[in-house]
C-alpha cells in the first residue's frame, strides 16, 4: 500500500485567504465531503477518553465539542452528553445513532456559561490555523464548564511515530494531512480522491502553555498517547463556592 | 433535541448577552422515543436544571403537568413524568427564537442549527481534492 505523505501547509497558495476561510476550505468543507467514509473508520474509543468518561459521577451533564460521529457520546450510560460539531453531515450520523447533536462552531458555543459538569474536545483544537484561534477555542471550552469541573483535550503531536510523518520535515507544524478515499474497484469512474486537511501539530508543552495562559484552569494531568498530546485540566473555583459564601456572611 | 439540552442553550449572537436564555420555541413537532428510566441518574441531574426556564419552555409546547417550583419531596411518579418530558420528548422540527435580539435558530430532523449566518458554509462549496490519475505502488 502506498503512503500519502504529509505536506507543508505553505506549499499551497493559502496566503490570500483569511484564517476562517482557510479553515472553511481545508477543514470544514473536507469533513463535510468525507463524513461517511471518515465515520466508518471512527468507532474505537481511545482508552484514556473512555476511562475519563467512566470516572464521572452519575447524573453528570457534559459536552463533546467537535464530536464527529459521536463515538464517545454513548460510552457511559449514567451521564448525559451533548455532542456538537460544525459538520452537519457528521452530526446527522451521530444523531441517527440516538445521540444528542448540535451544529455549531467551537469558537462560539451556544451554551450557557458554567452549565456543564465536564467537557471533552478530542482532536479538534489542532484544526485552528492561528495561536489566537486555538486559545479562543480553549477559552470557550472553559467558559461552559462549571467551576471545579474537568476538561479533557486531545491534539495531534508533532512528535509522531507513524510512517507518513517520518517521511516528512520534522519541524513543520502547519501541515496538510491527506485523507484518501480509495478508488472503487467495481466502478472505473470512481478514482482515488485525496483531500487535504489542515492540521497544526502541537509540540511538547504547547497545549499546556495554551491552557495555562487562560489563567482559569489548572493542569491535572498531561501526557502523550497515540501520537497525540492530551491534558486533563480542572477549572478553577469550587463547586461549593455558593455554600461557602453563605457560611461567611 | 430533548428539552434537557434546550435548557443548556442560549443565544450567542455577538453582543446579545442579556435576556438571551431560554430561547423560545415555535412551530414545534414532537416525538416520543422511550428509553430506560433511571431514577438515581435523574435525581442527581435535577439540581443542574434551570427549573424556571424548563417550566416556561414546557408550557410553551403545551406540557403543563409540572409544578411551578421544584417540589421538596420527590417521589417516583414525579421522576417518571420528568423522565418522559426531559429525556423521551424530542423536538423534531421547529425553531428557537431569542427574546432579546429575535435571532432564529432552526431545528430540522431533531437537530438544531446554531451556526450564525457569517459562519455558515456556502452551499455546495467546492472542495479542493486531488484525483489520482495513476495508482502508485510503494
Ligand atoms: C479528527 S475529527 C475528531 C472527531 C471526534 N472528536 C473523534 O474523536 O472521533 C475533528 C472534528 O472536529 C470538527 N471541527 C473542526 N473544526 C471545528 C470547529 N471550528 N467547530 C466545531 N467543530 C469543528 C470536525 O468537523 C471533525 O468532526
Ligand atoms: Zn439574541
Amino acid at each position: 500500500m502506498s503512503i500519502t505523505p504529509i505536506k507543508a501547509f505553505t506549499e499551497h497558495d493559502t496566503t490570500s485567504l483569511t484564517d476562517d476561510k482557510k479553515e472553511q476550505k481545508y477543514v470544514h468543507d473536507v469533513y463535510q465531503a468525507i463524513a461517511p467514509h471518515f465515520s466508518q473508520t471512527r468507532y474505537k474509543p481511545w482508552p484514556v477518553v473512555e476511562q475519563f468518561l467512566n470516572s464521572l459521577d452519575i447524573g453528570s451533564i457534559g459536552a463533546d465539542i467537535g464530536c464527529g460521529n459521536g463515538k464517545y457520546l454513548g460510552i457511559n450510560k449514567n451521564i448525559y452528553m451533548v455532542g456538537s460539531d460544525r459538520s452537519s453531515k457528521l452530526i446527522e450520523i451521530s444523531v441517527s445513532r440516538g445521540h444528542e447533536g448540535i451544529i455549531c462552531d467551537a469558537l462560539n458555543l451556544p451554551f450557557r456559561s458554567e452549565c456543564f459538569d465536564f467537557v471533552i474536545s478530542i482532536a479538534v483544537i489542532h484544526h485552528f490555523t492561528t495561536f489566537e484561534r486555538r486559545l479562543a477555542a480553549i477559552k470557550e471550552l472553559f467558559r461552559i464548564a462549571r467551576p471545579g469541573s474537568y476538561i479533557l483535550i486531545y491534539v495531534w503531536a508533532l512528535e509522531q511515530s507513524n510512517e507518513a510523518r517520518r517521511k516528512f520535515d520534522k519541524e513543520q507544524q502547519d501541515v496538510f494531512v491527506p485523507w484518501v478515499i480509495p478508488a472503487d474497484k467495481n466502478n472505473q469512474d470512481k478514482k482515488e480522491i485525496i483531500y487535504n486537511r489542515y492540521y497544526h501539530l502541537f509540540k511538547k508543552g504547547e497545549l499546556d502553555e495554551l491552557i495555562e495562559s487562560t489563567g482559569i484552569a489548572q493542569i491535572v494531568k498531561t501526557d502523550y498517547d497515540k501520537d497525540n498530546w492530551y491534558v486533563i485540566a480542572r477549572k478553577e473555583g469550587s463547586e461549593n463556592e455558593i455554600d461557602k459564601k453563605c457560611c461567611d456572611c | 433535541m430533548r428539552l434537557v439540552v434546550h435548557n443548556m442553550l442560549q443565544c450567542h449572537v455577538k453582543g446579545c448577552d442579556s435576556n438571551n436564555f431560554p430561547l423560545r420555541l415555535f412551530d414545534v413537532e414532537l416525538e416520543i422515543h422511550e428509553i430506560e428510566f433511571n431514577p438515581q441518574f435523574l435525581q442527581s441531574l435535577l439540581p443542574k436544571l434551570d427549573w424556571n426556564a424548563f417550566i416556561s419552555t414546557a408550557n410553551q409546547i403545551g406540557i403543563t403537568s409540572l409544578p411551578q417550583a421544584l417540589p421538596e419531596e420527590i417521589d417516583e411518579d414525579f421522576l417518571k413524568n420528568l423522565h418522559r418530558i426531559l429525556f423521551e420528548t424530542h423536538i423534531m422540527q421547529g425553531k428557537m427564537v431569542c427574546s432579546n435580539c429575535s435571532h432564529e435558530y432552526p431545528i430540522k430532523e431533531g437537530i438544531p442549527n446554531m451556526l450564525l449566518n457569517e459562519e455558515e458554509a456556502e452551499e455546495e462549496a467546492e472542495v479542493e481534492a486531488e484525483v489520482e490519475t495513476e495508482a502508485e505502488e510503494d
